[in-house]
């Protein structure tokens, strides 16, 4: 039987209100919940029909979005409503406006009423109202006999709206709760600090829709505040807008370290107004707060609110979103210090590399040009003693000859190093870079047995083709080397899986990656040589530097891909590369190798 | 006829240092580690006259211990250490210690086998000198 005001004890409100509550606390959703509030209040009152109203605070329109009871066409359903105080614009419109309930016993005589369904004659509007008094909805009941609503309904419908009120923060609060553990999310194991601010922006305005977003960093060159990312019409000013520290509102945030939230920013004595979002901030609402990471400031966010163009409406920053944007900006000092870091490593790691290369290099060029010297010695000595034997020369000459190919091949070397990380990114066919390779460099005459092992239908793989035939080369002749008395070499490709993926700097399910193997059975790589073996100058051969697995490793990083060994030592090596399969466009990548 | 010993981890370099020695009329005998050549000094008899060895090998400071090793055995040991280009803190050291001289292996210009040989002949010269003074010193004393 449906509820009707005449067998509900509205004193004792342990039924309905009661079960709305159960239902707000437990979490269902939100639109469910309204829907529910507008049913019971329509029903409860006996009314002929009603809406729930939102109220659109950036547009300061109600939407209707919910209804219930008789005549309600597609168009009336879709139905935007001018939030206003004044009269003749409507009841709900003026609820929404002062917050207030209105009930309108005769709506022909009253001054607020528009028309919109021919058979009412009363009228009842509830406000739902937040804890920081703002309107959040408005529930709208109609009914065909003159004083429909008494003065226990509007109590009733007051008691559901404020649940509703507390259902939607609820709501709003879980769905920002989602974002920061998003964000949160995002910025794990995100190295990548050029690409951290957008990212950060992006999830930030969806989580908390502010209108718009800037995010500045301190330039430690010119210890300036740096616009990094924008959502609104500054992003073209990405780059370039700048503030002195304790310049303008953005500026005192970051000398004073301290968040500000203000309403109408242009009268406050610290605002100068240099680089806005919104064109007519002035009157608008103003929210920043540092980002202070271990080593100090960092920069700062702010979000910026436009002037509403209604008197009734406030839409000042609140102390939650205070406390929210604080929340993302700490996560992201977490993130960019982590981002500084890991560049920090990079460059420390690449700039001891290039101290133990150019040392190596210099210890190997020295000794074989000074064994060169050596047998040039030996040569005048020959020629200048009548009794010598030319032929001793000749040996001698040939050695010269070899000497001078060493130092060619560590020339060599040396310059495949460093150019293995400056590529240029095509689509590819893995296949038949394969192919390629084996056809260039498995010797014709070999102990060793080839089996390809390739999965046919396999995507394109992001690839500087020449580079990764060195690398598969290289890898071939590897093979090849460390089992001189013959074997097999099994090269598969396949898709990546999980596992082959968690090799990767920062594993992500949503990309795909193609994976290929390279298997001998020669005597594999002692456990404890696994850690060093793409380190330079760690060989087991003879020739060269030892740079060869180096460069490799040097190409296969660059295409943002990732290479290991798993192979069971003294069962034979197994390499496995994973390379991307999009291609963000052809590009060129260049990592600065004079630092 | 004297004995020396060369010691280089790099085989290129032992053989062209042996041979330029060899043609001087010494004998040569050669070690590839450090290792190798601690224990061919500790061995041989009679002692080296002179020792080549490399300043680096093992560990940067190869030379130190090879110099170490010949003195222990027998402290007129001369030892002339092979340095590469611009690095000569170590061989520095080794000649505080009692080395007789460091080479450097590239000096731009310079034929360095000359200068090796040379410098063989001069630490060979004041081992000389430096045998027949203890011999003088034994003979004074015994007929004291």
């Amino acid at each position: 039987m449906e509820p009707k005001l005449s067998n509900i004890d509205l004193h004792n409100e342990s039924t309905l209100v009661d079960a709305i509550g159960r239902l707000v606390i437990s979490g269902e959703s939100i639109n469910d919940i309204l829907q529910k509030i507008l049913e019971q209040s329509v029903t409860v009152c006996s009314g002929v029909r009603g809406f729930l109203a939102i109220v659109d605070h950036d547009r300061g329109e109600l939407d209707v979005r919910y209804t219930f009871g008789e005549g309600w066409s597609e168009e009336k359903r879709l139905g935007r409503l001018k939030v206003s105080e004044e009269t003749g614009r409507g009841i709900t419109s003026h609820v929404a406006a002062t917050s207030r309930p209105y009930n309108a016993p005769n709506v022909r005589l009253d001054p607020y009423y528009i028309r919109s369904f021919d058979d009412v004659k009363s009228e009842l509007a509830v406000p739902l109202v937040d804890g920081y008094g703002r309107t959040r909805g408005v529930i709208n009941l109609q009914s065909v006999h003159l004083d429909g609503f008494g003065e226990e309904c509007e109590r009733f419908v007051q008691a559901l709206a404020k649940l509703g009120a507390i259902a939607m923060v609820v709501a709003d609060h879980r769905s920002r709760e989602t974002a920061l553990v998003q964000i949160g999310k995002e910025l794990t194991g995100f190295t990548d600090s050029e690409a951290i601010p957008q990212k950060v922006l992006d999830v930030t305005a969806e989580a908390l829709s502010f209108e718009d977003c800037s995010l500045f960093l301190v330039d430690r060159s010119s210890g300036k505040l740096i616009l990094r990312a924008s959502r609104g019409p500054l992003k073209e000013m990405i780059g370039k807008a700048a503030y002195d520290i304790g310049e303008g509102l953005t500026g005192w945030i970051a000398q004073n370290k301290q968040s500000i939230r203000v309403h109408n920013p242009s009268s406050d004595s610290r605002w100068r107004g240099l680089h806005q979002e919104l064109p007519n901030i002035e009157d608008g609402a103003f929210m920043g707060v540092p980002i202070l990471g271990r080593s100090g400031l960092l920069g700062v966010l702010r979000v910026q609110r436009r002037r509403s163009p209604y008197n009734w409406f406030r839409n000042d920053f609140t102390e939650d979103e205070e406390r929210i944007l604080a929340t993302i900006a700490g996560q992201l000092a977490v993130a960019l210090e982590n981002a500084r870091l890991v560049d920090q490593l990079v460059k420390t790691e690449r700039l001891a590399a290039w101290g133990e290369m150019s040392a190596r290099s210099a210890h190997m060029i020295g000794n074989r040009v000074f064994a060169i010297k050596g047998d040039i010695n030996e040569i005048e000595y020959i020629l200048g003693t009548s009794e010598s034997d030319p032929a001793d020369a000749w040996k001698l000459l040939e050695s010269v000859k070899n000497g001078i190919f060493l130092l060619e091949e560590i020339l060599n070397e040396f310059r495949e190093f460093v150019k293995a990380t400056q590529i240029e990114l095509v689509e590819a066919d893995i296949n038949s870079l394969i192919k390629e390779a084996v056809e260039e460099s498995f010797p014709k005459r070999s102990g060793s047995v080839l089996r390809l092992n390739l999965q046919g239908d396999l995507p394109h793989v992001c690839a500087d083709p020449t580079k990764l035939k060195r690398s598969f080369s290289e890898l071939l002749e590897n093979a090849i080397s460390f089992q001189p008395d013959g074997g097999e070499v099994v090269i598969t490709t396949s898709m990546a899986n999980a596992e082959n993926k968690s090799w990767l700097k920062s594993p992500s399910d949503s990309k795909e990656y193609v994976t290929l193997s390279f298997q001998d059975s020669g005597p594999g790589v002692k456990t404890e040589d696994k850690p060093k073996i793409f380190n330079p100058f760690f060989t087991s051969r003879a020739k060269g530097m030892g740079l060869g697995l180096s460069i490799v490793k040097g190409i296969i990083d660059a295409h943002d891909g990732a290479i290991y060994e798993n192979g069971i030592p003294g069962a034979g090596a197994k390499f496995t590369i994973l390379l991307p399969c999009v291609c963000e466009g052809p590009r060129r990548k260049q990592v600065n190798t004079e630092e | 006829m004297c004995r020396i010993l060369v010691i280089d981890d790099e085989e290129a370099v032992r053989s062209a240092v042996k041979r330029r020695l060899e043609r001087d009329g010494y004998g040569v005998d050669t070690a590839e580690t450090q290792e190798q050549g601690i224990e061919a000094i500790g061995t041989h008899k009679p002692p080296y006259d002179v020792v080549v060895t490399d300043m680096v090998m093992e560990s940067p400071t190869s030379g130190l211990e090879v110099l170490q090793a010949a003195l222990s055995s027998d402290i007129f040991t001369e030892l002339i250490v092979l340095t590469a280009y611009g690095n000569v803190g170590n061989a520095v050291e080794c000649m505080k210690r009692g080395a007789f001289d460091y080479v450097e292996k590239n000096i731009p210009g310079v034929d360095v086998f000359e200068l090796l040989s040379l410098k063989v002949q001069q630490a060979l010269e004041r081992r000389k000198v430096s045998l027949a003074t203890l011999r003088k010193i034994e003979h004074f004393t015994s007929a004291k």
